[in-house]
């Protein structure tokens, strides 16, 4: 580049112009090329928007539709406004079946987030074969819920099943895992811990791995112990991890169907009916399309509102 | 470092709630995604008649049944193509399908699908098909009452071509082990079922757990046989009639004296078959092939014989399947040509010993094949006469069937009796009421 050209240059970039530009005062380029931008853009984003619009957007306004009438899965029926939501509302089963999603899903959250934290931390350590360890532990993750349903099932269904009978061998009688209202309870719940602390482990060990060690070498100068470093130091660190992976949970735990539905089928006498497996018994095996999509839309609401809650916390954390 | 000096993520608020919605419309979109289903698939060409079958047996039952459709070729040049359908989901799957007039032309489906998509108008009737079994004989070799059911006012709804039959079985060496008579009546299923709890068996063998109907069909099985059953001769809802709470009752006292196990209500099919299996099972409610099905076939597992309800009643249930046509199809006559030469060909099913289902034709319940198995033979002549359907004590089977064959209200119904929770009127009262929620009047 010559010097002139070079000076030239300088001075048009000072004025704000392009090379090759035609030197157009710099307020009035900067709204040409903002309303061509807007353009480009717009021409970018139809493609996902309109793909928004047809995944997302077709299915809830066809979902509101059905919610708001009688029909069924062939025919849109009368239209009978909130009276599905209201049906709804006023059923025992509802409420029962909310109380069992509350349930499983603050022991599925918090019990998965425990033992994923317990693991997570352990596996910091230097423990030898630590990293098989890791692939090792999140073979519930990965294995299809299809078969380590099967597996919990064959564990536990009978009398003669093998937890049963080793409690049994202890002298501590023969529960039935699935049989027993409580225990099928707390046997899928324990299920869902299983499947779901790998996650857990995944989540906190990556927010883990960017917390400086030289934190924890200064907390123990300034003699902090261990139970202060974990209080004080870890956990305010994970607290932004720890926020999205509950929020991420929650919605897992509220909308798991196979957990669920494979291990218990929602009995016995619904002890284990969530509200998406009653969703799903109401529209398909009750054939009562409007209901099922209304206790389904209920889930949804209720589902933003407890995210946006925990994303204010995220927010509130950041800040902190 | 601490917390607030964590570097700050490109986390924006809209961005989190557009995830959060996402994540969060999956119910709804599970609830309602009927635009994903099965579209089929093969041959939707004019003059290829598509034909949809369900996994009713073995993979090599479908692998027949495929060779049987595609071997059609009609007077016109009319072609047949095969495609199964898995059984979940299976009534969206063709709802979807018949909306998008993607369905198929000709269908096997759940018992009282047929029924269901006839009030939506999508079934075309199957008169004409019944016409030309008349003159090919094949309509004589129906066995008595198996077609029936399926004529509405408008006409043959639907053609069954196999029966799924309840009927008592047992395990030969248990009863010989407590050294009890096989039950005749109910008062000696609850002494033979005392007696096998003795010797670690149960009498009344039967699960209730995920996607398991048997105790769902022992329940209206123990009605039925006592002159009772879910509906008057008029098709009402009649759940809290004498016979049936005397049937439940009966029920009730076999639940407490350790006849159930009590871990039956979570017993998925393949536990109950297991139960058969170990020989903890002595006695109860099955199907067809049940030495096949449970993987023994030492000549141990026996069909039972009928028993007699305290009034003398004598009946078990029946699930008619059958063959649809529908009215979205590339030519009606196609369709009905399709059936009746299917129809011709469904003995090779059990030829080749594919079926866990009873046959529709006298000729193929005489063929070696079938008649081999003892066990065949005594369902078809001593079950089959007195088998009843889900309607009874009505007679006609109709769309509403299918909302209390594997529905919550029967399913709970169930659940409640064989674990004892309640006393046989306060569960057939809570039965009524939920089927008066979801039948259509």
């Amino acid at each position: 580049m010559s010097s002139t050209t070079a000076q030239s240059g300088l001075a048009r970039a000072r004025r704000g112009v392009a090379p090759g530009g035609s030197g157009t005062a710099p307020g009035k380029r900067k709204s040409k090329l903002s309303a061509q931008a807007t353009r480009t853009f717009f021409w970018l984003l139809l493609p996902s928007m309109v793909l928004l619009v047809l995944i997302h957007g077709y299915p809830l306004i066809y979902a509101a539709v059905q919610a708001t009438h009688d029909g069924d899965l062939l025919q849109t029926g009368n239209f009978v406004g909130v009276q599905n939501f209201s049906t709804v509302l006023t059923s025992p089963a509802f409420w029962k079946a909310a109380q069992f999603t509350l349930w499983f899903t603050i022991v599925g959250v918090f019990g998965s987030w425990l033992v994923g934290l317990g693991l997570a931390l352990l596996l910091r350590t230097k423990i030898p074969a630590g990293n098989t360890f890791k692939v090792l532990l999140l073979l519930p993750w990965v294995v299809p819920i299809v078969v380590s349903s099967t597996a919990w099932n064959w564990l536990v269904a009978t009398p003669d099943s093998l937890i049963p009978a080793l409690f049994r061998n202890l002298g501590l009688g023969t529960p039935l895992f699935l049989a027993d209202p409580t225990l099928a309870s707390i046997t899928v719940m324990a299920f869902k811990v299983w499947v779901s602390f790998p996650f857990m482990m995944m989540m906190i060990s990556a927010a883990l791995a960017s917390v400086d060690t030289t934190v924890y070498e200064a907390a123990s100068m300034d003699g902090a112990s261990r139970w202060q470093q974990f209080t004080q130091i870890t956990l305010p660190l994970i607290a932004r991890s720890t926020y999205i992976s509950w929020i991420l949970m929650t919605i897992f735990c509220v909308n798991d169907f196979p957990t669920i539905y494979l291990l218990t089928g929602g009995g016995p006498v619904n002890a284990t009916t969530s509200l998406v497996v009653l969703a799903y018994r109401t529209v398909f095996q009750d054939f009562a399309t409007g209901p099922g999509v209304a206790i389904a839309f209920l889930m949804t609401m209720t589902l933003v509102v407890i995210s946006v809650i925990l994303y204010r916390q995220i927010r509130k954390s950041s800040v902190e | 470092m601490n917390a607030s000096s964590e570097p700050r993520r490109s986390f924006s608020r809209r961005g989190f709630l557009g995830l959060t919605a996402a994540a969060a419309s999956v119910p709804l979109l599970a609830a309602c995604g009927g635009g994903s289903a099965s579209q089929g698939g093969g041959g939707g060409a004019a003059g290829t008649v598509k034909f949809w079958d369900m996994p009713w047996a073995t993979p090599a039952y479908n692998d027949a049944a495929k060779s049987i459709a595609e071997g059609f070729s009609g007077a016109s040049g009319s072609k047949a193509s095969y495609q199964i359908i898995q059984w979940n989901n299976f009534y969206q799957t063709f709802s979807s399908a018949i909306a998008s007039k993607t369905g198929p032309a000709v269908s096997t489906g759940g018992g009282f699908q047929a029924f269901q998509f006839e009030q939506q108008g999508q079934i075309a009737y199957a008169d004409k098909v019944i016409d030309k079994l008349k003159a090919n004989g094949q309509f004589d070799d129906f066995l008595p009452g198996v077609l029936d059911p399926f004529k509405s006012d408008k006409g043959y709804v639907a053609v069954p071509w196999q029966l799924d039959m309840r009927v008592f079985w047992y395990r030969k060496s248990l009863f010989e082990k407590a050294n009890v008579a096989l039950p005749t009546d109910w008062p000696s299923l609850l002494e033979a079922g005392k007696a096998l709890k003795k010797v670690g068996a149960f009498g009344f063998t039967t699960g209730a757990g995920a996607g398991n109907n048997y105790a769902n069909h022992s329940m209206i099985m123990m009605m039925v046989n006592n002159g009772g059953g879910v509906f008057n001769k008029d098709g009402e809802l009649d759940l809290l009639n004498d016979r049936n709470v005397e049937a439940m009752e009966f029920v009730l006292e076999l639940v407490s004296n350790g006849i159930v196990d009590p871990a039956a209500v979570s017993y998925t099919t393949d536990n109950m078959s297991a139960q058969w299996k170990d020989g903890k099972a002595g006695y109860g409610l099955f199907q067809v092939n049940v030495p096949q099905r449970v993987g023994d076939t030492s000549g141990d597992l026996l069909v039972a014989d009928p028993i007699k309800g305290p009034h003398g009643d004598k009946a078990t249930i029946v699930f008619p399947n059958n063959i649809m046509m529908y009215t979205n199809t590339p030519s009606q006559d196609a369709s009905e040509e399709f059936l009746v030469y299917y129809l011709g060909q469904l003995k090779q099913l059990w030829q080749k010993k594919l079926m866990s289902a009873l046959p529709v034709f006298k000729s193929i319940t005489e063929m070696p094949e079938f008649a081999d198995d003892p066990n065949n033979v005594k369902i078809v002549k001593d079950w089959q006469p007195i088998a009843k359907t889900f309607a009874s004590q009505g007679s006609k089977l109709n769309a509403n069937l299918a909302a209390l064959d594997g529905g919550q209200a029967l399913n709970q119904f169930s659940q409640t009796i064989i674990t004892g929770k309640a006393d046989a009127k306060t569960a057939l009262q809570t039965f009524q009421s939920g089927l008066e929620s979801v039948l259509k009047k």
